[in-house]
């Protein structure tokens, strides 16, 4: 997410599912789409249909590479060297420099001519960090990131729209690439350097005016010490590459739960407010409102309005406790003080600092990394609240885990109070899911659940009812917090369910007076007239009882009545630059959005993501504000000046500019840059129930990931515990390829057991060659594979994958690496007498 | 293995003798992700318990074979490597090096179980496809030997047979079978079977000039639906021999040797007859 | 149906074999189709009714012409044929997955189906083979008077004969219904199946009837030359079949009656189930002592040990010919 924040402006993907039908190209890297996104994988297939070319980059040969068009082995952990490779290729490519399209998009969508300070040094200069490293902070300052003049409204920054000037952005991007020839690519991460040029002729070919090309990535992007990087990395080749807001383009974030971006855009993130705004902290200086405004609010662009969002958002949370004179109740808002990720909170569990926790719909026990430490961390609670529809390891733990079964704790010694509430499942309760694409859809309820199940929505509602009644006299600084809550949705049923389209209706925001919902978040006030749950889904709900999330019309360009996607109704986001600077398709082929001279309004097929009746030659005065300060032919409306940006001076802990380091845990060290192995920056949590392996550790050789498989979902509460999904993937196994097997004397479904520093588990071995050893660094490594879903309850069991991964995180969006780290093997199983054998 | 090689002279290939009406699936494996969703969906539908035969080291398929409670089963076939262990990098197109494909019952327009079914159970509905009603089936267990293609099986619990309906009660009610609402790649297609064979036709036309030389129809009077059974209802495009897929490639109609296999044992009896008779004869 | 079948050497253990490998010959082994599900009920049913119909045959022969000297063979004969045709019925509806409902086999006549032929036969066939025993239990003086005279009274020849259509029927047509199936071993055998049971149950009833005239001491030089006469013929009828059997099956189809425990079985059938009662007769031929009725009473009780296994051999030969890819793909390869 931050990823595609910071060089786009929002962190979400940048097309639909349904618009890959359109590209010609389509790369899924750091995904394994159709095996867990079949349903959106069938539009990958309707372009193959229609004579795309797909490419799967990935380390195995999965469901996904059977259907496609090139298959690219590669190291786990090595994307961003891939990525390089093929950004390197491109920029000194005879097309890219010939066909004047990328040019054109580059020097008026992008920050490519913009010059970057003096006192910047690249990774080039300073043998892998980046100037402004604090070695004994481990971060960096990022003074020194900033442009030679930092954008603000009316000032013309310095620029060469030549993008010849070495220090505008273009030239420094190249001169950080070029390390990332063909043939050192091939040595850090195992793909063929012909391969390489093949992918990267592949997505040239593929772009431009009449061409276009997407990229799929998920949680193999994601989840490693430099994912948000990775992910950058890819915004940075489809801003030069042009792909960025068009049909067939863009970037799909492929999203795992059926609502995980609902789940960040009104998150349960810790460090963000509803709509992407930034959390009140402690360490920044947002000790008022009128300092929150100072520090996060930016002139130019969206987040100009950031006091409408905010004020809207406290009027909604506080109702007439927020006013003017107090600040609109700022001082309620509860401040973060630090890193409160749900991996910082495992080791303050296992030492006592944290007392409770209450898990909805989350199995840590098994999903969470150095599930071993977890576990122990859970048995030092005193209290835990654990709601789902099943039983999980999680709830469970007290009475049954690997470290009872061995012996190593009994229950009578755990004094954590477990309590465990049953939940509704989806059928069984009335809400939307916003998924993937930020396309929210409503769902009705079908059936009432059983006995004592209830929904999400009512345990909070009851819950918060409860602890206003709790703290009804309480005048401290926490009872008033919860006094001055609004929460007063009428319910109903024999229940008392809230009634989520009254909530529905506050997300979408309401003016305070009369009760009428907005129709758009430009209606959105910061004098506290309105209030507003989440100012991107302004329009969701555009008057009283019409609920757009349940529209379900669609069609056969951008289905625009069908749900509806924040913001507006936008599908394809920034694609104003689907048109040229002068408001042109760039080619009838690609045609989406474009200026109607006429009207003299943005038309197509598509909710125009930029001020509709704003012309494609219009020059903000000098004394604009917020999107009157972007130019005509600026996309992209959340960055302060419009440009995306390929070099990105504030928003990214570990660089302006993505660099691959080894994940934390590798056979080898950084042939790239070998005095920084790994991220200067990567949040770790050293403690001796944590230990990590030295890089290139010979008792742990081989690199191992984890992955999901169709048949079962995360941490396996949902689908371990249904028989019909159970039974297709009924044990835990570990994938080998035969030469390994071959070594270590491995036969298809032998026991084996894998090893790390953490712990062991055991497994059966799927010997495939859809698993190959690489070459790296001229020598072979071997990689191994498991899926992470299994765990012991449930009628599909296996062992704890995650007993083998460590705490170990990316310093921007507190993700953990599970990706790739090492590990080691040997046939045979567990020495213990289990309880119970699988 | 001997390979099916698919004659292009052969006039039999894309004709069937599916009758006037008829309903079926074409399954088209190049656009199979292996997802499962088909047998989930046939489960849920039908209400089947779970088989669990546990991990069975078949690449990913833990079923392994259709059976009385598993309707539809996914099959893979892992051929990503060639003999010297060489990963391929440019693929084919659509489905290729890892196979996945999913079985079904046939509905063969002439249907080894049905003719062999002694009570009748086993009937033709008003879409052509093959039923075994429940309330008949006295669990004889004939049918079972008497599929080509080793569908229909005798369940443990109820001792009746017990084999894929075509979703008759979905059919009913004008809805289509569940793995193919499910099916989330379109790769199973129901609808009327002449318009499935014609579909079928052209694209494996299209995939040939794609490159998937190897892509042809099973279930036509040419592959499949050969030797008396006339034509596969059910219907598949195949990148590679039927016996890949675990497919006879000619089967045959059991029932065709019934009466051939009568006469000659008439004839022995003729002579054990009259031998016996000469034997006995009183001198 | 469970995953209990041999998977043969495509699952067999070996470091760094894969997957993919385990397919390559087969689909991991797994049975293309699937076997059924029968087992001693039926291989005795095949066995009890077999020799049902032959007996009732040579009964009926015996009678029509066989002259005085044969009484006693009609007598054993349609005693015999009657018991063992009681507990087929018996047999048949203890194998049915939902025996309550074995009258539903009477629903409908399908003329293509060997199972259905084979229910209405055996109820045609039991009704002669009854009428027959009663009538003879009526020239023996078993029941009243009464009885006696209405019985007397009908044509048994006629009846007889009438019967030895079904008679024949019941004890060939299995082999018609073992072929009429996608089992490999037996479809590709379908020309020899019938007459083998069919002959394999003229050899059983004839040694039965000797064994049991012999021990009811009812049997006379004239009785055993002409049953073993025709025993002799069976036997030799069976052999050949029985190896043409073999042959015609091909190595790979062959291979349950070459390898394992069906196939040790299947050469014992052929040694001391045809074999050496053949011998033991030739032995014991033209003599009529003590030794040579020993001969002849070890003879036939081989042959019976004999027809019993024979069906078992090919019952469970023919679990595994279904369990072998290999050998379905050999008879559906096509050119």
């Amino acid at each position: 997410m931050p990823g595609l924040g910071a060089r786009l402006g929002r962190g979400g993907a940048t097309t639909t599912q349904q618009s890959l039908a359109d590209s010609d190209c389509i790369v899924i890297m750091g995904s394994n789409m159709a095996e867990n996104h079949p349903v959106g994988f069938r539009f990958v297939l309707k372009a193959k249909t229609k004579g795309a070319t797909i490419i799967h980059i990935d380390p195995r040969f999965s469901r996904t590479s059977a259907l496609a068009d090139i298959h690219v082995p590669l190291r786990p952990g090595t994307d961003l060297a891939v990525l390089g490779g093929i950004i390197n290729y491109v920029l000194a490519s005879e097309r890219w420099n010939s066909d004047p399209f990328f040019r054109e998009y580059a020097i008026h969508y992008t920050n490519a001519p913009l010059l970057v300070s003096e006192e910047f040094k690249d990774t080039e200069e300073l043998e892998g960090l980046f100037s402004g490293y604090d070695p004994e902070q481990r971060r960096y300052r990022n003074e020194s990131w900033q442009l030679e003049r930092p954008v603000a409204p009316g000032a013309e920054p310095p620029m060469d729209l030549t993008l010849q000037h070495p220090r505008c952005v273009f030239q420094v991007v190249k001169r950080h690439f070029a390390r990332y020839t063909p043939e050192l690519v091939e040595q850090v991460s195992g793909v063929p350097r012909d391969l390489l040029v093949t992918v990267a002729e592949t997505l040239l070919q593929n772009s431009g005016r009449e061409r276009t090309s997407a990229f799929c990535y998920a949680v193999a992007w994601t989840q490693h010490t430099i994912g948000t990087q990775i992910i950058s990395c890819c915004a940075l080749l489809q801003l030069l590459l042009g792909n960025i807001g068009r049909p067939g383009g863009g970037i799909l974030a492929l999203r795992g739960h059926s609502s995980i971006q609902g789940s960040t855009d009104i998150p349960t993130l810790y460090n963000l407010l509803p709509g992407y705004l930034p959390m009140p902290s402690t360490q920044a200086r947002h000790r008022s409102l009128h300092e929150y405004l100072a520090a996060e609010q930016s002139p130019a662009g969206m987040w100009f309005h950031l006091p409408q969002f905010l004020v809207s958002l406290l009027k909604a949370w506080y109702g007439d406790a927020a006013t003017p004179e107090n600040d609109f109740a700022f001082e309620l808002l509860p401040k973060i003080s630090g890193d409160y990720s749900f991996e910082a909170m495992i080791p303050l569990m296992a030492d006592g600092v944290m007392k409770g926790l209450v898990c909805l719909g989350q199995n840590p026990a098994v999903g969470g990394q150095n599930a071993v430490l977890v576990r122990k961390a859970l048995a030092n609670l005193d209290w835990l609240v654990v709601r789902d529809a099943y039983e999980i390891e999680t709830a469970a733990f007290w009475y049954d885990s690997p470290e009872v079964r061995r012996g190593e704790l009994r229950p009578e010694q755990i004094k954590t109070e477990v309590f465990f509430l049953p939940a509704a499942l989806p059928g069984e309760k009335e809400g939307s899911f916003t998924n993937t694409q930020r396309l929210i859809q409503w769902h009705d309820k079908a059936v009432d659940p059983p006995g004592d199940c209830r929904s999400e929505p009512w345990f909070l509602y009851h819950l918060g009812k409860r602890l206003k009644e709790l703290y009804q006299d309480d005048d401290t600084i926490k009872g008033r917090q919860i006094r001055a809550l609004t929460w007063d949705y009428p319910t109903k049923g024999p229940c008392d369910e809230p009634d989520l389209e009254a909530v529905l209706k506050e997300i979408n925001g309401f003016t305070l007076s009369d009760g009428k919902p907005v129709s758009s978040f430009r209606e959105l006030n910061a004098d506290g007239s309105t209030a507003c749950g989440c100012w991107i889904y302004s329009g969701i709900m555009p008057e009283e009882g019409h609920n757009r999330a349940r529209n379900r019309k669609g069609d056969d360009k951008a289905s625009l009545e069908w749900g509806f996607s924040w913001p507006n109704n936008v599908r394809i986001l920034y694609n104003r630059a689907s048109a040229d600077p002068q408001g042109r398709p760039w080619s009838e082929r690609k045609r989406w959005i474009w200026w109607d001279p006429a009207q003299r309004r943005w038309t197509g097929y598509d909710t125009p993501d930029f001020p509709v009746d704003k012309p494609p030659d219009y020059q903000p005065p000098a004394d604009a504000r917020g999107l009157d300060a972007h130019a005509g032919d600026k996309p992209f409306v959340m960055l302060p000046d419009g440009r995306g940006r390929l070099f990105v001076p504030t928003g990214l802990l570990d660089g302006p500019l993505p660099t691959h380091y080894e994940p934390w845990e590798s056979p080898v060290g950084n042939l790239l840059y070998p005095k920084t192995s790994r991220s200067p920056v990567a949040p770790t949590f050293e403690r001796p129930d944590n230990p990590y392996h030295e890089i290139g550790d010979p008792r742990f050789p081989y690199v191992i990931t984890t992955y999901r498989l169709t048949e079962h979902h995360t941490a396996g509460g949902m689908s371990r515990t249904v028989p019909w999904l159970a039974e297709l993937q009924p044990e835990g196994f570990i994938e080998i390829s035969p030469e390994l097997a071959t070594e270590l004397g491995i036969a298809n479904g032998d026991w084996v057991v894998v090893s790390t520093l953490r712990g062991e588990v055991e497994a059966r071995a799927l010997v495939t060659d859809r698993i190959q050893p690489l070459v790296i660094h001229g020598r072979r490594v071997h990689q191994v594979g498991m899926p992470w879903h299994f765990g012991y309850k449930g009628y599909a069991q296996g062992e704890i994958a995650n007993d083998l991964s460590a705490l170990i995180e990316d310093p921007n969006s507190r993700i953990h690496e599970a990706k790739s780290f090492t590990c080691n093997l040997r046939r045979g199983r567990l020495v213990q007498e289990r309880g119970r054998q699988w | 293995m001997v390979s099916a090689s698919v004659s292009s002279g052969d006039p039999s290939v894309g004709t069937t003798g599916a009758r006037p009406g008829a309903l079926g699936f074409l399954t088209d494996t190049t656009l199979c992700i292996g997802c499962k969703a088909c047998e989930v969906a046939c489960k849920q539908w039908n209400q089947l318990p779970m088989d669990d035969f546990g991990f069975t080291g078949y690449s990913y398929d833990n079923t392994g074979d259709l059976g009385a409670t598993t309707w539809r089963h996914v099959a893979f076939i892992e051929r990503v490597s060639d003999r010297e262990g060489r990963r391929p990098t440019r693929l084919k197109a659509f489905q290729s090096n890892w196979l996945m494909m999913s079985d079904v019952c046939k509905h063969c327009v002439y249907a080894g179980c049905l003719e062999a079914c002694p009570t009748g159970a086993i009937v033709r509905t008003e879409f052509d496809t093959v039923v075994i009603q429940q309330d008949i089936c006295n669990g004889c267990g004939y049918c079972v030997p008497a599929c080509p293609f080793g569908v229909p099986a005798l369940s443990l619990t109820d001792g009746k047979a017990h084999k894929c309906t075509l979703c008759y009660d979905r059919l009913k009610d004008g809805l289509e079978p569940a793995c193919a609402k499910a099916c989330p790649t379109d790769s199973i297609q129901f609808g009327p079977v002449e318009q499935l064979m014609e579909r079928a036709k052209r694209r494996v036309a299209d995939l040939r000039q794609q490159g998937v030389t190897e892509a042809y129809i099973y279930g036509d009077r040419a592959v499949g639906g050969t030797g008396g059974i006339e034509g596969l209802n059910a219907f598949f495009i195949l990148t590679a021999p039927p016996e890949v897929y675990n497919l006879p490639a000619r089967p045959e109609l059991p029932q065709r040797k019934v009466l051939p296999a009568f006469l000659s044992t008439a004839l022995a009896a003729l002579g054990l007859g009259l031998a016996a008779l000469f034997s006995l004869w009183r001198r | 149906m469970g995953m209990r079948y041999e998977r043969r050497w495509e699952t067999r253990r070996e470091a760094g074999r894969s997957a993919a490998e385990q397919a390559r010959e087969s689909y991991y082994g797994v049975p293309v189709v699937h076997k059924p599900h029968w087992k001693w009920s039926i291989v005795l049913y095949f066995f009890l009714g077999g020799i049902s119909g032959a007996s009732y045959v040579i009964a009926t022969l015996a009678r029509l012409a066989g002259g005085p000297q044969l009484h006693s063979v009609t007598r054993a004969g349609r005693y015999l044929s009657f018991l063992t045709v009681i507990p087929a019925p018996l047999l048949l509806i203890y194998d049915l997955g939902r025996p309550e409902r074995f009258h539903h086999m009477l629903r409908v006549l399908k003329l293509r189906s060997p199972m259905s032929l084979g229910a209405w036969g055996l109820v045609a066939f039991s009704l002669f083979s009854g009428l027959s025993a009663l009538i003879q239990a009526g020239q023996d003086g078993l029941l009243g008077r009464w009885s006696q005279q209405r019985l007397r009274a009908l044509p048994d020849r006629l009846i007889g004969l009438l019967g030895s259509g079904p008679a024949f029927f019941l004890s060939g047509y299995t082999g018609v219904l073992l072929a009429a199936t996608a089992v490999p071993l037996w479809t590709k055998n379908f020309l020899l199946l019938g007459p083998l049971f069919l002959a394999s149950s003229l050899s059983n009833a004839t040694s039965a009837l000797l064994l049991l005239l012999t021990l009811a001491r009812q049997v006379s030089a004239e009785i055993s030359d002409r049953l073993e006469g025709l025993e002799r013929l069976a036997l030799l009828v069976e052999l050949a079949l029985l190896l043409g059997l073999r042959a015609n099956s091909g190595p790979v189809i062959r291979r349950p009656l070459d390898e394992g425990s069906t196939g040790a079985v299947f050469r014992g059938v052929l040694g001391a189930g045809v074999l050496a009662p053949l011998l033991l007769q030739t032995l014991a031929r033209g003599h009529h002592g003590w030794g040579a009725q020993a001969l002849r009473v070890l003879a036939a009780v081989l042959v019976l040990v004999g027809g019993f296994l024979v069906r078992c051999v090919l019952l469970f030969a023919g679990h595994r010919s279904a369990d072998d890819p290999q050998a379905t793909f050999e008879l559906t390869r096509g050119r």
